[in-house]
């Protein structure tokens, strides 16, 4: 399709608020990423080491604050994320046998059919589960392991230690594939970083069934905007 | 006058109170599966502990001899050898000594 036949209508599809949150969570998220991974190597000296635990802990705090403020401050937004993370249907199952048609597009270069999706495809309402359920766990297993570890019992500990190891690991593993995708679904990334608008279009290729059931027409339409 | 830079968002009002509730369910049920299985470790974590007291208690309840001052062995060397308990020859028999050698350069 020629870019002038391109719909440039724009839809808002995340809110600032979510694009605050998402900033916070990426500049806490990274450098946890990687002092993780130097915690659990130990290349460094003993200095170092104390060091990149400090960032550490530093880091989690804020990532912590940003999660518990998101929670308190917009709810409904955090409501609406969990509902279509766990919102499964057979539309999943089609999505994962295909893998959203993008093996086929990168390795042959070939358009296979996919099944249409609400505002998340099934790839991305999986990483979410692991972001909610991997991200509460890293967040309440860090703070018994940073502030009471001596006052916990013993073995409570370990397994602690075992869920933030595992749940660090695999949401570190994420990392790329999300970076990638997200940077290869471009007008999703700057509507992300930046102003939050969709242009139409993009999102009646990706998530037909969210424009086609949840978008509606602003309430007070921008008329101007319109008129352009 | 509008400063919106959007012309389409999401109706807000999509979210029924049943869908509500279903995610609240899936939420507490998935929440609730690791706090039963700490719960679980938890509870179970001073198990072997038990079962060596258990044990220790069984081996005295079927004992013969159940007193270090009983044992036929101690019995037959004070009565053969050593006396009394605390006597003189069993403080230099018994005794252990110890000597400092921290400074033998």
């Amino acid at each position: 399709m020629h870019h002038d036949q391109h719909d440039m209508r724009p839809i808002l599809k995340h809110p600032l608020n979510v694009r605050v949150f998402h900033y916070i969570l990426l500049m806490s998220f990274l450098p946890l990423a990687a002092t993780g991974l130097l915690l659990f190597f130990k290349p460094l000296t003993d200095q170092g080491m104390e060091l990149t635990y400090n960032i550490h802990i530093i880091a989690g705090v804020v990532m912590t604050l940003d999660a518990v403020a998101f929670t308190v401050m917009a709810f409904d937004r955090v409501v609406l994320f969990v509902a279509r993370v766990f919102s499964l249907s057979e539309r999943d199952v089609k999505w994962f046998m295909v893998l959203g048609g993008y093996p086929q597009k990168f390795l042959f270069g070939k358009k296979v059919p996919v099944p249409p999706m609400n505002k998340y495809n099934s790839g991305q309402k999986l990483f979410g589960a692991c972001v909610l359920v991997g991200g509460t766990a890293l967040i309440l297993s860090g703070l018994v392991l940073w502030l009471i570890p001596h006052a916990a019992p013993r073995d409570l500990v370990w397994l602690l230690g075992m869920a933030h190891l595992a749940s660090g690991l695999l949401l570190t593993a994420f990392l790329p594939v999300h970076l990638f995708l997200a940077v290869y679904r471009f007008d999703d990334f700057k509507a992300m970083m930046i102003h939050g608008n969709v242009p139409y279009h993009d999102a009646a290729e990706y998530t037909p069934l969210w424009v086609e059931q949840e978008i509606a027409p602003v309430a007070t339409s921008g008329d101007e905007l319109a008129r352009k | 006058m509008t400063k919106k830079t959007h012309l389409f968002a999401e109706d807000s009002f999509f979210l029924s109170r049943r869908k509500f509730m279903a995610v609240g369910a899936a939420f507490v049920a998935a929440m609730a599966i690791p706090v039963g299985w700490f719960a679980n470790k938890l509870a179970r974590r001073n198990d072997y502990i038990k079962a060596r007291s258990a044990g220790l208690y069984q081996d005295d309840a079927i004992a013969k001899v159940r007193v270090s001052h009983r044992n036929p062995a101690i019995e037959k060397y004070y009565s053969d050898f050593g006396g009394e308990p605390l006597g003189h020859i069993s403080h230099e028999l018994l005794h252990t000594h110890f000597v400092d050698r921290t400074k033998l350069s």
